[in-house]
């Protein structure tokens, strides 16, 4: 007679489908997975407590190293929540600059997701494509900012760079270099029979679902619910560009990636008249006084970054630094749900689950 | 079939592309000028102002100054500057409040060393490191 038992199995901490340090302890029958147990905070910095310490000027650079492959996002949302609480008028070059580099850093964000996706997959070849075209984004940032990856770009009231000579310019034939790029990821990958059999109907979810473990971003609109922040509550300003919001009905993988697939095109687009309307002259910072000291009170304001709903809360006491600073962070939201999907799955469909998500582990840790 | 035969077209076609990669260490990395990397001090400029040290954010910055050897000027003048590379994250923020530019930002960015204590630059180091300084500070 043959015996079967239940087997613990530790995925991670060091495993290439976590994309961090990440760890999850799976229970097994075969191939089946009984119960996951994700096991964070391998890379948790204190951001939030080392911030009650800070200025706020001194917390910008801390929150590139949150979601680290979309840093402006960061930069944007705690200068966004210091400038509410002071009511600061951000000049409108400046905001132009800020929307163009948060777009460029979401395009790169998702060639990330789409790269490394497909590399957990199976398929290797997308990933050097993704990353080629990533770099060209990344030298534009790097050339705006003086940064490959942690931008510390933004200030309270406006930006540290104007866009130098020329730089507006490239970012205006990069557009449609991009667009061109993006047929060939769906001639690539999006056709292939082998990619649809692997991630059609896998790691479904429903609305209700996702609306009950406040999942976000392309998590949330793969089911059908119609939320972007950007329309919903247009910050900065968003509601000068007309874009669409990508949803899918399905709830699956492969309606994930559809959606950030058409992100990256409606980033695109944004992108392109961003680059049309933006102003030669003017300020690139508001007057803001030399030390930053937000009236006492409160304020949280949230944005949307290519994970999710990024938030930020801060409690103020009137000093140079923050009482309190807490970040809704994406990815540790949207990664509740990972145990409810992994259950009864196969053993392979793990790192398509968990991929699916798109997560950071910086931002899940904090 | 069809969807494999159109994957494999975007390969080939992408095989007589251009090469994306650089010879890095044989060639220098093309940087562009705002690119932020090891700090160049300049001790005459220095005030003793503290703001450098005052706004980092890690605390890698240490520094210590002393009386003008001349006595009929005012003011301070350097004695010791550090700066502890362990931690300094480069985020540019000493160069921006420096009233004198006293410290500035160059495109340098190897910094690999055989212990950790080399890490720590002084001002000597610092001093001479003045090659491919930043225009724009």
């Amino acid at each position: 007679m043959v015996r079967t038992e239940e087997m613990l199995l530790n995925v991670g901490p060091q495993h290439p489908s976590t994309h961090g340090v990440f760890r999850l302890v799976v229970k097994i029958d075969g191939e089946i997975i009984q119960e996951a147990t994700p096991v964070i905070g391998y890379l948790h910095r204190g951001t939030e407590k080392l911030a009650e310490d800070l200025q706020y000027t001194q917390i910008i650079p801390y929150t590139d190293r949150m979601d680290y492959l979309s840093a402006m996002t960061n930069n944007y949302v705690i200068c966004h929540a210091v400038e509410t609480l002071m009511g600061l008028e951000v000049p409108e070059k400046a905001e132009y600059l800020r929307v163009m580099a948060m777009e460029l850093g979401r395009i790169a964000s998702h060639l990330v997701w789409f790269g490394t996706y497909l590399l957990d997959i199976g398929a290797t070849s997308p990933f050097l494509f993704a990353f080629r075209e990533r770099e060209a984004i990344i030298n534009l940032l790097n050339e705006l900012s003086g940064a490959r990856l942690t931008f510390n770009y933004m200030r309270v009231g406006g930006v540290k760079w104007d866009a130098p000579e020329g730089w507006i310019d490239k970012v205006r034939e990069f557009i449609p270099y991009m667009r061109k790029e993006l047929e060939g990821y769906h001639d690539l990958v999006t056709g292939n029979e082998i990619f649809l059999n692997r991630v059609k109907g896998v790691g479904t979810y429903t609305k209700e679902d996702a609306l009950q473990y406040s999942l976000s971003g392309a998590n949330l609109r793969c089911t059908g619910v119609n939320y972007d922040l950007r329309k919903e509550e247009p910050y900065s300003i968003y509601d000068r560009f007309d874009f669409d919001v990508p949803t899918e009905e399905t709830g699956d993988a492969f309606a994930r990636y559809q959606v950030r697939m058409a992100e990256m095109e409606e980033s695109l687009k944004i992108l392109e008249q961003a680059v049309e309307q933006f102003p030669e002259e003017g300020n690139i910072l508001g007057k803001v006084p030399r030390v930053i000291r937000p009236p006492e009170g409160e304020v949280y304001v949230r944005i949307e970054s290519p994970r999710g709903e990024i938030g930020c809360y801060i409690a103020s006491d009137g000093q140079k630094e923050p009482y309190r600073l807490k970040f809704r962070r994406p990815s540790f939201y949207n990664l509740q749900i990972l145990p409810k999907l992994l259950k009864g799955e196969n053993m392979a469909n793990l790192v398509v689950i968990l991929g699916g998500i798109d997560i950071v582990l910086g931002e899940v840790d904090g | 079939m069809k969807g494999l035969a159109k994957g494999l077209t975007y390969t080939l076609k992408n095989m007589t592309r251009e090469k994306a990669t650089y010879h890095y260490p044989e060639e220098p990395l093309p940087l562009p000028d705002r690119f932020r990397g090891i700090q160049k001090f300049y001790p005459e400029k220095c005030i003793v102002c503290n703001q450098c040290v005052n706004i980092c954010p890690t605390d890698c910055i240490t520094l210590t100054g002393k009386k003008h050897p001349d006595p009929e000027r005012k003011g301070r003048i350097i004695e010791t500057y550090n700066i502890n590379f362990e931690i300094c994250i480069l985020c540019d923020l000493c160069t921006e409040v420096c009233p004198t530019e006293a410290i500035v930002m160059t495109n340098n960015f190897e910094l690999a060393e055989y212990s950790r204590d080399e890490f720590f630059k002084d001002l000597q180091w610092l001093d001479e490191n003045d090659t491919n300084i930043r225009k724009e500070n």
